[in-house]
């Protein structure tokens, strides 16, 4: 196809699809909304697009887990288109529970579908948390936040599961951004007034050990946060820092096509 | 086929931390300590470990063949859905299992088990009735409990019949009640005499249909006798506003937005479930109102909802809540986990939760709104053609609220809430968000004639009201059942939530059904419309149902109902004066901490407020987003300017004084919300929520009262009505001491007014925290400081806070008056000459300066004597002409407003003693002037010109100091940081949720 089109996966209990279709556009991208069945029906393919968001929601209903059923449709289902697409180094982006649906696929941060490293657990007040957080962009190694590191981005969270928690096996996380192969990378903590990273209350809604609201993988293709930068894109929105992730995809396929 | 079981822990429970503080709280001190266990019930030839990936996560989680549970620590309380229901989760779980390649399983339960450390077995057993489950489709699995299949089994009785020929009124009147039809005798004594005229007996599927279908919940009994239906409807007729495309017809009304598009709205009351068993009953109010704007022509997509709750003080002592009703305390910490259960899953923004107390709610008002978009060209339905299909999608059938309709029509007694929980609902948002995305694609598909929803009285008013003008003949066999227990009867009635029906031409089945097929939604064909004008239904080879239409909708008698002037019992306020800095800091935490006025976002902040990417402005804001707006501004259009903005108005102190200027301020103050933001009142049309109590001569006098007060005053203003619910079962009965009668609980009249409008731009919308300091702080509208008997303090918050209500209410003046004030904000807005506003309401100006300046880090000087001079300065020069003083003089002669101008000229009140201006500044601070607004503008600016005639006054000046100051004449009377005041504000809703 001509112009680069991102796929926004979507499934049933998925809530946040139009909107992450309206910021991508706002940064001057194309995108397609995709279900998850019709993927799974083969009347269409992974491979026709050049990047991908899994965008928030509830799908599923978030029933045994948050994302746990999109996951493991995800990895047993689409697995090769899966694999292909993240061989073919494209973009990824998971957004709240397109976040737990990475994680619970194993795709965060160990690029390794079937194999859960990390977990995104309830927050630490048992309840959902709809609140406007202040991010400290701790890496521009990510292609979604080059150029951004050090900058404090706005935008909100709503979310009842954020909490990560690695496994052994993972190095835990640390606020040094530069990482071993296997560790999870820290692209974004929640931060204070001044900008610190910040485990107090509602700063840090969940509860996140250090911090953590978003993380890439080794090849900084992959990003998955809680927070939702689509609810902070469009200038009707108090912020328009979310956007500036978008714009860095869009320039990203710019370049590479 | 084997069934294998697989027990899983969390290792870090935080629902179980939070479960446990929650029940410590609730009357189980004891408690040591809780875990939860969950059990997966699998049916098939299976290989379990294949499974565990799908079922357990073994970073967090634990599982095992047999329960890890030590029996040693504690009774363990296992609950599951009965046998004959469903799990919600099994398609899931079946769903995971194939994509894993286990295609042996059959079935899928679930289960989970609860470990009480501290309490014994009863105990255990009695908290787990209490808060735990619905009896109504779940249960205690017993130790040791044989398991020979998973499939839901039950089998139900046959279709039965119900002769009433020969019954006295006494045994008609039994049976009404015996079978909760509720039906008053002249209902009865009219399907006696039906029955005699056709010549058979009823069905008693026939009977149930009739009692529901006349119900007041859905016949709308009582506003009809007393000729009140029809009367807003037609004022907004009368009115004809050029942006009204729907209003008073469909299951919402609708207005011209903007591009072609239209925006909806609809209030929905689920006062009696939601008493009986909150959590279910208000999930449920939200899916049913969600479901009215999905039903709004031939489909809007929700993009917004409220939760309005009102009910006794969440702070009563077990021993001061009636018997038979519910602590309030645990309806309000219940229906706001029902909230976030329901709308967060929906992916629709809250606008504005609203919490109220008030001793009248033991019978609780839980009100949701909900507001839609929707294309101009699909906003009108088509009627149904004999042929078409009826269509149901969505959710099972189950046992779940039935008797909905008639209960919730009735009063409220002791009783009620072990007799009718099986008119509670179950909500599913998951089933509800499937067809919310299908809808639209339906719609913009051409595959919908029309569609409504299954709300109270579930099939058989769906159907009965899509095929009302041709006939309808479905089959009751075809229905997708959760409980194979159900009867014909039953199946019709059943309130089973997220469920639809679409009305399908033949030709556009298969795609429609391709469409659901995508998103995943259940679909069933019911049966036909035809053009037989009957209701007909079958049901395992035999008619269930075979009704002329014209009985069902035209045959219900109503009763005439008397009309009496109530007596009041109001004393005039006597609140002795506040001389100190201690009384005036008294005050002002009283009415900062008063539950109305209180920092409510403990509440809010767990619902999801940005959702949809289209939230301009929500519920809060400010510098650290905890002060509350009064307002919600959303940008539909993604990318465009143009918005939709909303406002709430409720308050159960006014219509304890006066119900009608109750109900006349309530429009007032919803309106000024938007006004003085910059929305053009002409852009803006009503929602009216009336709840009252059982319907006696002196609650319809109100009533009729409340409602011809409204119809008017709509019509004066010009601005309309759309849409409105009325409930009038607002009474609950508690049982009295032995011997005694029951003693009579009524809520107050209550209004509850949504201003649904529009803005070309949300970016020039003005917001409520201060911006600079330096900036003067005026107060523009009818209002009267110094007079000496201060009606705006009448039902005021101030004077609740020293338990006194007062005995006549503050008047803004007429129609004219008030939108001379209107129109003076707009103009002001035009030019841009104030950069921050609020209506006053509620706390009345010192709790706007207070918001302000918390919601901006800066604080607010004011001047008493400033506001006098203004007064009468203002007074002296544009007079008696002024349009607020002309208008309420005529309205209301005695009215302090004009009293207060003639006092302008007489000497003495130049030399104010004391006690007078202690009156008028506590009044001043404290009132309620409904329709006036609290405005901040640039030091230079004179705003005379712009203001003319208009009633105004400069209160004081905005200062880089974060606190308030209170001066007479430049002498200091008060002043207070507003970090101490915020200790108070922020105190009262998180104790009563702790």
């Amino acid at each position: 196809m001509s112009a680069a089109t991102t796929a926004i996966l979507y499934a049933p209990g998925t809530n946040c699809h139009e909107e992450t279709g309206a910021a991508l556009a706002a940064a001057g991208g194309k995108s397609d909304l995709v279900l998850l069945h019709d993927l799974m029906q083969g009347s269409t393919d992974l491979a026709r697009y050049q990047a991908a968001v899994i965008p928030g929601g509830f799908s599923y209903g978030d029933h045994l887990g948050a994302g746990r059923i999109f996951a493991t449709l995800l990895v047993a289902r689409l697995r090769d288109q899966l694999v292909e697409f993240l061989a073919a180094g494209k973009p990824l982006l998971g957004i709240c529970n397109g976040f737990q649906v990475l994680a619970d696929a194993g795709i965060l941060p160990g690029r390794a579908p079937g194999h859960r490293s990390m977990a995104l657990l309830e927050n630490q007040s048992a309840r959902f948390e709809d609140r406007q957080v202040r991010l400290s962009v701790a890496s521009g190694k990510s292609l979604w936040t080059k150029g951004l590191e050090g900058q404090i981005l706005r935008m909100p969270t709503a979310h009842g599961e954020g909490r990560p928690l690695f496994c052994p096996g993972v190095q835990s996380v640390s606020s040094d951004p530069s990482m071993p192969a296997e560790g999870a990378r820290v692209v974004l903590r929640y931060a204070d007034e001044e900008g610190r990273p910040t485990m107090r209350h509602p700063d840090n809604p969940n509860g996140a050990p250090d911090a953590v609201a978003g993380i890439m993988d080794e090849s900084g293709l992959v990003l998955g946060l809680m927070p939702h930068p689509e609810r902070a894109s469009l200038s009707a929105h108090y912020s328009q820092d979310g956007l500036k992730l978008f714009r860095n995809l869009t320039c990203w396929l710019a370049c590479e096509a | 086929m084997p069934i294998h079981t697989i027990y899983t822990l969390a290792k870090d429970d935080a629902e179980a931390r939070s479960w446990l503080a929650f029940f410590r709280r609730h009357g189980y001190p004891a408690l040591a300590g809780l875990a939860i266990e969950r059990v997966f019930w699998l049916e098939g030839d299976i290989s379990v470990e294949r499974l565990l990936p799908l079922l357990v996560n073994p970073l967090y989680q634990t599982a095992a063949k047999r329960s890890q549970l030590d029996p040693a620590q504690g009774p363990i309380v296992e609950i599951a859905y009965r046998p004959a229901v469903t799990d919600p989760e099994t398609p899931s779980i079946l769903a995971g299992a194939r994509a894993l390649g286990e295609d042996g399983l059959e079935l899928a339960r679930l289960s989970k088990r609860y470990q009480f450390a501290g309490l014994d077995e009863t105990e255990a057993r009695r908290l787990a009735a209490r808060f735990l489950y619905n009896k109504v489709v779940e249960r205690v699995r017993e130790p040791g409990e044989l398991v020979a299949t998973l499939r839901p089994t039950g089998s139900p009785d046959p279709v039965g019949t119900v002769s009433l020929l020969g019954l006295s009124d006494d045994e008609l009147d039994g049976l009404s009640r015996e079978r909760s039809w509720y039906a008053p005798l002249s209902q009865m004594k009219a399907i006696q005499a039906h029955e005699r005229a056709q010549g058979r007996p009823h069905t008693d599927a026939e009977i149930e249909i009739l009692a529901q279908s006349w119900s007041d919940h859905c016949f709308h009994t009582t506003w009809k006798s007393l000729g009140l239906l029809k009367r807003l409807a037609a004022a907004t007729a009368r009115i004809n506003h050029p942006l009204v495309v729907s209003s008073f017809k469909d299951n919402a009304g609708g207005i011209e937005f903007y591009e072609d598009w239209v925006v909806t709205i609809k209030g929905e009351t689920h006062n009696f479930p939601s008493s009986i068993a909150p959590f279910g009953g208000v999930a449920t109010k939200h899916g049913g109102v969600i479901r009215d704007t999905l039903g709004f022509g031939k489909g809007a997509y929700p993009i917004g909802g409220t939760t309005i709750m009102a009910t006794l003080d969440p702070r009563l002592s077990d021993d001061e809540v009636p018997p038979g009703a519910l602590h309030p305390q645990l309806i309000v910490s219940e229906s706001i986990r029902a909230t976030a259960y329901y709308c967060n899953p929906m992916g629709i923004p809250m606008m504005h939760p609203v919490y109220r107390a008030h001793p009248g709610y033991a019978k609780c008002l839980a009100l949701g709104h909900s507001i839609g978009l929707i294309p101009r060209k699909h906003a009108l339905k088509d009627a149904p053609r004999p042929g078409d299909l009826a269509l149901l999608i969505g959710g099972e059938t189950g046992r779940d609220g039935i008797h909905g309709a008639t209960a919730s029509s009735t009063g409220m007694t002791g009783e009620t809430l072990e007799k009718e929980s099986a008119a509670v609902q179950i909500g599913h948002p998951i089933t509800e968000r499937r067809f919310t995305s299908a809808i639209p694609v339906l719609r913009d598909a051409g595959c919908l004639r029309a569609l409504t929803d299954l709300g109270a009285g579930g099939i058989s008013c769906a159907v009965g009201e899509m095929g009302a003008e041709t006939g309808v003949a479905i089959s009751l066999d075809a229905v997708p059942l959760k409980d194979q227990s159900l009867t014909a009867w039953e199946i019709l009635l059943s309130e089973s939530q997220e469920r639809m029906l679409l009305v399908v031409s033949p030709e556009k089945l298969a795609e429609a059904r391709s469409i659901l097929d995508r998103y995943e939604v259940g679909a069933t064909v019911l049966g036909k419309f035809t053009a037989s004008r009957r209701f007909e239904a079958t049901w395992k080879g035999r008619k269930a149902v075979d009704l002329e239409l014209e009985f069902l909708w035209h045959g219900c008698p109503l009763d005439a109902i008397d009309t009496a002037e109530p007596q009041r019992r109001l004393r005039p306020l006597e609140i002795p004066e506040p001389q100190t800095p201690e009384d005036w800091s008294r005050s002002f935490h009283g009415v900062l901490s008063h539950y109305h006025c209180a920092d409510q976002s403990a509440a809010g902040s767990r619902f999801d407020t940005t959702v949809q990417g289209r939230t301009a402005i929500g519920p809060y804001s400010g510098k650290n987003h905890r002060m509350p707006t009064n307002l919600y501004v959303s940008a539909p259009l993604y990318g465009k300017s143009c918005g939709v903005v909303t406002t709430v108005a409720v308050n159960p102190f006014y219509g304890e004084i006066d119900p009608a200027q109750m109900a006349r301020l309530m429009i007032v103050e919803a309106l000024t919300k938007a006004v003085v933001a910059g929305v053009d009142y002409r852009d803006c049309v009503l929602c009216d929520n009336f709840y009252t109590p059982r319907v006696r001569p002196e609650i319809a006098w109100d009533l009729k009262r409340m409602v011809e007060t409204v119809a008017d005053f709509s019509e004066a203003i010009g601005v309309p009505f759309i849409s409105g619910k009325d409930s009038s079962s607002g009474t609950f009965e508690a049982p009295g001491p032995a011997g005694q009668p029951p003693r009579r609980i009524d809520v107050p009249p209550t209004l509850a007014v949504a201003v649904l409008g529009r803005v070309p731009d949300t970016r020039k919308i003005v917001t409520k925290e201060f911006k600079r300091a330096g900036n003067k702080l005026l107060v523009v509208g009818a209002m009267d400081p110094a007079t000496p008997e201060a009606p705006a303090l009448a039902g005021s918050v101030y004077a609740d806070v020293h338990g006194q209500r007062g005995d006549r209410l503050f008047d803004p003046g007429d129609a004219v008056s008030i939108r001379s004030v209107w129109d003076a904000l707009l103009s002001l807005h035009r030019g841009a000459i104030y950069v921050s506003g609020s209506a006053i309401a509620e706390g009345g100006i010192a709790l706007r300066l207070f918001e302000a300046a918390y919601g901006s880090g800066l604080g607010a000087h004011v001047d008493a004597a400033r506001a006098d001079v203004a007064w009468a300065s203002h007074s002296l020069r544009s007079g008696q002409a002024s349009p607020a003083v002309a208008g309420a003089s005529r309205s209301y002669p005695s009215s302090s407003i004009s009293r207060r101008v003639r006092g302008q000229a007489c000497p003495e009140r130049s030399e104010r003693d004391a006690r007078t201006t202690a009156a008028g500044t506590a009044a001043l601070l404290f009132g309620e002037f409904i329709g006036a607004a609290l405005i901040e503008v640039a030091p230079e600016v004179d705003v005379e010109e712009s203001l003319g005639g208009v009633r105004h006054c400069v209160l004081g000046e905005v200062t880089p100091e974060p606190q308030l100051a209170l001066a007479d004449s430049g002498d200091m009377l008060w002043r207070e940081a507003v970090s101490s005041l915020t200790e108070s504000w922020s105190r009262t809703f998180r104790e009563v949720l702790e």
